[in-house]
This record gives C-alpha cells, sequence and structure tokens, in this order.
C-alpha cells in the first residue's frame, strides 16, 4: 500500500530531482573550474576562450609569477596567517576554558551573568568595532602591532567559545570534578588534566570555528595592522595585490588560486568535522 | 543535582552559631578558604573577561562617546549631544546604505531559506551522491567572502567569462557589476550562492529530528510527496527555520568583505551596504564622530535582532519542556 501511494509522487521527482540536482552542480563548480583552468593561460586566451582546458598551451608561467612575486605574496601570506591562527587558537582555548569551567560549574547568579556578558559580543558587527578599537589599541601603545591584532583576535573568538564550552561542560557529570578534588587536586588542576581532556568534540569545533574565522578575516587585520606594517595576512595581500592589477587576469586568477587551495584542501580533508562544527557554531552562537 | 546543591553547600558559609566567640579558629580557616575559593575563581575569569572587556566593550563605550561629537579625526572633538544621529536619516548616502542593506538582509534571507529548504529535501536522505552534493553546497562557506567576490568580479566583469561568452553571440556586454540595479541584484546573487549550502546542511539536520511514524501515518493517509512535506514536514522543522531566519538576517546586516571585493561599493555608490559606508568614512577621516553613530545604530539593530532571536528560543524551550 505503501509502495503504491509513492509511485505517482515518486515519478514525479524523479524528474524534477536531477534538474534540480544538475542546476546545483553546475552553480557550484563552474566558478572553480574557471578558477583553475585560468589559472594556466595567458590573458589572451582568458578573454576569447574562458571556458577552454588549457591542454595544448597550458603555462606555468603565472602561476609560477605569483608563487614568486616580491609584492603581496600570498605564499608569504599563508606563514604570517598560519601564525595568527595558531597564537589566536592557542590562546583563546589557555583563557575560554578556565573561565567555562569557572561559569558551567558555578550556581551563583553574579557567574552566570559573566556568561551573558560575554554573549552579547557575539552580535557586535566587526565593522562597528573596528575603528574605536583603533583608539583603544593606540591608548595602550599596541596600535598597528601584531601584538594588538592578536588581543583583537582572541577577543573576538572568546564569546562563542566560551558559550560552547559552557554548554558541553554542564554535560559532563560533577561527581568526576568532585573524585578529582578529594583526590586532591585543585581547580585549574582538575580542569585541565580531568575536564579538558573529555570536551575534545567541543575543543575541535571551537579550534575549527576559530581557525576558519582568522584565515579568512579581512577586516580586522586591513585596519589594524597598516600596510606599513609590511604583515601581510592571505586575504590582505589578495586585496593590495588584486585591487591594482585588477584588470591583468593572468594576475587574479592565479592568485586567487593560491589563496583558495590550502582552504579547500583543509575543507576536503576535514570536511565532515567543519561541517558539522560550524552548524553548532552558528545554532548555537 | 543532588551532587551539584551539595556541592555548592559545601561552598557556602556556615551560619556562625550564636555565643561563639566571633575570632574562633574554626570560623576563620574557612573563611581563609572561602577567599582563597574566590581568589581561585576571579583567577580562572579574569584574564577573559579583561581582554574582552578592554578589547569589546570598552570600543562599543568609546564609540558611543565619538557618536556624539563632532571630530574629523585631528582636531579636538566637540561634544555635540544627538546631533549625529538626527542625520542617520535625512542624509541621503546614509538612507540608500540603510535601502542596500535591508535588500541585501531580506531578499537574502528569503532566497537562502528557500533554496535551502528545497535542497535540504531534495538531499536529507543518507547517500553518498547526496552528501557530496551537501559537500559541493556548503563549500563557499569555509572560503574567505573577500576571495570569493574577487572571484566572481572576474567572472562577472565586462571582459569576465559570462560577457566573453555572450559576445560571442552577439549579446551585451552586460554591465552585470557596472550598472546599478544589476550590480545590486548580482551582489544578492553572489551572497546566496555563497551562504544557502550552510541553510541546507543546517535544515538537513532539522528534518532528520522528524520522526519516521510521521511520514508513514501521512504516507498511510494518501498524502503525496508535496503534501507531506508542506503539511507535516515543514511544520515540523518551523522552529528551526525561525532560528535560521534571524541568524540570516544578522549575518546579511553586517555585509562588508564581499562589497568591497565585487563592486566596491559602487556603481555609484549602489552597492554600499553601512558596513562599508561606515568604514568608508572613517578612512576619509573627516566624519569620524558621524560614522561613530552610524556604527553605533548599526549594533543597535543587530542587538535588537539578537534579542529577537532569544525571545524566539526561549518560546521554543518553553514549548518544548510543555
Amino acid at each position: 500500500m505503501v509502495v503504491h501511494t509513492q509511485t505517482e509522487p515518486g515519478r514525479r521527482r524523479g524528474i524534477v530531482r536531477p534538474v534540480m540536482l544538475t542546476l546545483l552542480f553546475l552553480a557550484m563548480t563552474v566558478p572553480v573550474y574557471l578558477l583553475v583552468v585560468n589559472s594556466f593561460k595567458t590573458q589572451e586566451d582568458i578573454l576569447n576562450n574562458p571556458f577552454s582546458l588549457p591542454v595544448g598551451d597550458l603555462t606555468l608561467d603565472y602561476l609560477w609569477a605569483a608563487v614568486n612575486s616580491p609584492q603581496y605574496n600570498v605564499i608569504g601570506g599563508y606563514g604570517f596567517t598560519l601564525f595568527l591562527v595558531v597564537v589566536v587558537d592557542v590562546l583563546c582555548i589557555l583563557l575560554a576554558g578556565p573561565a567555562a569551567y569557572v561559569i558551567a560549574r558555578s550556581l551563583k547568579r553574579r557567574t552566570q551573568l559573566v556568561l551573558l556578558y560575554f554573549l552579547a559580543g557575539t552580535f557586535i558587527p566587526a565593522a562597528a568595532l573596528v575603528i574605536p578599537v583603533i583608539y583603544v589599541l593606540r591608548s595602550v601603545g599596541l596600535a598597528n602591532t601584531v601584538t594588538g591584532l592578536v588581543a583583537h583576535d582572541v577577543a573576538s573568538t572568546l564569546p562563542v567559545s566560551i558559550f560552547l564550552f559552557v554548554g558541553f561542560i554542564r554535560t559532563i557529570p560533577v561527581s568526576i570534578d568532585q573524585a578529582a578534588m578529594i583526590d586532591g587536586a585543585g581547580r585549574l588542576r582538575t580542569f585541565w588534566t580531568i575536564v579538558f581532556p573529555l570536551m575534545r568534540p567541543a575543543v575541535v569545533t571551537v579550534l575549527i570555528l576559530n581557525s576558519i574565522g582568522i584565515w579568512n578575516d579581512f577586516v580586522s587585520p586591513q585596519i589594524l595592522l597598516s600596510p606599513g606594517s609590511g604583515r601581510y595576512t592571505v586575504t590582505t595581500a589578495i586585496y593590495a595585490g588584486i585591487s591594482q592589477y585588477s584588470t591583468d587576469l593572468t594576475k587574479v586568477f592565479p592568485n586567487l588560486l593560491l589563496a583558495v587551495a590550502p582552504v579547500v584542501i583543509f575543507f576536503v580533508y576535514m570536511q565532515r568535522h567543519i561541517i558539522s562544527g560550524l552548524t553548532v557554531g552558528a545554532v548555537k552562537g | 543535582m543532588v551532587e551539584l546543591a551539595e556541592l555548592t553547600q559545601r561552598r557556602e558559609p556556615r551560619e556562625r552559631e550564636p555565643g561563639t566567640p566571633r575570632r574562633s579558629p574554626a570560623p576563620a580557616g574557612r573563611r581563609l578558604a572561602r577567599y582563597r575559593e574566590g581568589a581561585v575563581t576571579f583567577g580562572l575569569l579574569a584574564p577573559s573577561v579583561l581582554l574582552y572587556t578592554v578589547m569589546t566593550v570598552v570600543p562599543v563605550g568609546v564609540a558611543v562617546y565619538l557618536s556624539l561629537t563632532d571630530w574629523n579625526g585631528f582636531s579636538d572633538a566637540v561634544f555635540i549631544g544627538f546631533e549625529n544621529y538626527l542625520h542617520l536619516f535625512d542624509d541621503p548616502s546614509s538612507s540608500r546604505a540603510w535601502y542596500v542593506t535591508a535588500a541585501i538582509a531580506v531578499s537574502g534571507t528569503v532566497l537562502m531559506i528557500g533554496g535551502g529548504l528545497v535542497y535540504a529535501l531534495l538531499l536529507k536522505e543518507r547517500s553518498r551522491t547526496n552528501s557530496f552534493f551537501r559537500t559541493l553546497a556548503y563549500y563557499p562557506h569555509v572560503i574567505s567572502a573577500l576571495i570569493l567576490g574577487f572571484l566572481w568580479a572576474a567572472i562577472l566583469g565586462t571582459n569576465g567569462a559570462v560577457n566573453s561568452t555572450l559576445q560571442r553571440f552577439g549579446i551585451g556586454p552586460i554591465g552585470f557589476l557596472f550598472e546599478e540595479q544589476l550590480a545590486l541584484i548580482s551582489l544578492i546573487g553572489v551572497i546566496v550562492w555563497a551562504g544557502f549550502g550552510f541553510n541546507v546542511v543546517l535544515f538537513i539536520a532539522a528534518l532528520q529530528t522528524v520522526p519516521a511514524e510521521l511520514l508513514e501515518a501521512a504516507a498511510i493517509d494518501g498524502a503525496t510527496r508535496h503534501q507531506t512535506n508542506m503539511r507535516v514536514v515543514i511544520p515540523m522543522i518551523s522552529p528551526v527555520i525561525t532560528v535560521a531566519t534571524v541568524l540570516n538576517l544578522i549575518g546579511l546586516i553586517k555585509t562588508y568583505d564581499l562589497v568591497v571585493s565585487l563592486t566596491g561599493g559602487g556603481p555609484a555608490g549602489a552597492t554600499q551596504t553601512y558596513s562599508f559606508l561606515i568604514l568608508a568614512r572613517s578612512f576619509e577621516g573627516t566624519k569620524v564622530g558621524y560614522a561613530n553613530a552610524q556604527a553605533v545604530f548599526l549594533m543597535v539593530v543587530c542587538a535588537a535582532l539578537a534579542l529577537l532571536v532569544t525571545a524566539v528560543r526561549n518560546r521554543q524551550d518553553r514549548a518544548a519542556t510543555g
């Protein structure tokens, strides 16, 4: 009976589904296809045959030029961006972990207010905040310094990280902490040696969320680190390079390919964790 | 829960029994323990709270203060009260930026929720093909919006791939990024392209919570797939749709990176969002006070939307717990 009721709509779906999936496939792959093939062509070839495969006249010159470009080098940007990601991730975990632990385990009202205080920060738009941040950094002597940028980035990762950690720690039984304390461990030690290892899924989520956020961030490095500092992230290098050579497509495509490649490789490798992590982050944040 | 209560009770100070001397050694010891406990709590919380306060809360205060001044960034700031705020709606570039931002937020949200739902329903079953398409829909979410904007600018530009192909058929060039109306439509298109996959994944997660018995019951009652979706599945996941709507709205109100790389705010300011305008103004450097009034206004709008999410979620929680 169930089979009978499903045949009719099933057949209709038989047409709709392939059409919809083909549309999705084309919409999502064509831009990447264009990005890849045009990174290996001459300007003339890109303009005349943007969709052609560069089989016969494939050239690695432009990609090589982008790799070795002395100005606004994207490959050079990898190093500094990775440095930012690692430093911010480590500091965020070191600060957010213990704070979340205290908030999650305390029943006092004022501790819960601290959580709300952090939560308010998740909705402040970066573009609205970054200008006043300059004045604050200037007054503490950290304007245009990497330290200033790191301080701002860590602060911006704290709200969501603490929120996700608190939610997760509350699912860990308190009797585990009590056992550790009876054995003589202090609170900090109980947290790092007993609770923190149990928080693995939440830590992975937070690390992915923060890493992608910091890697892709453009507003804060662009504005908090002036071009005079000589420090470029992948995004600010791309911005500086491409706004200068936007008509020279042999510079645009290879540079974009270099900027996208590590993220896409990371994504393909970690996609299951990334998708579930970012979804959790968005729903909770 | 019992354990939690015991744990906190142990921490609470015990009432001093009447008649005991004030400085008896035992309470003093306990008081010391309590101070130490408080100091540890403080020590664990303080670094985060301090950094967050200095780098997030203080700047909000700075923005509020600057918004009440007339300041060009160099000379002395002059306190002018709410005058900047009075100009938020009679300044043409500011009100146009609001129109652009609202158009992006509303139409982007509608299209992303719609597209997200359609593809979530198509891809909800677990299979290798479906997980491939989910990943395909989702991947732009991990790439910087700035880079996606530059890529689409190279594709949609005057001598981009689309126009050079159209010209071969004698059409165009079409000013996808250079005609005012069309540029805004292109911007919204790229935003939806980049963001709808996230909604697909979110809705698939929600669809997996719909009980199979309900779908069987609908099938036994002779409902078509369309009827089942419209009358059973979508109402079941409507709480998630509500939350996704508000999250998309908040996300889109902040649109900045894509504008920078796709259109640069042009042509003639037709795609300037509010975030873009604030930063552009601040860097011209002449109207810092006014730009901060705009920033504060943007924060208030985001905060209002955030309160809306909280209210919606609380109502859902209450509905869920009875």
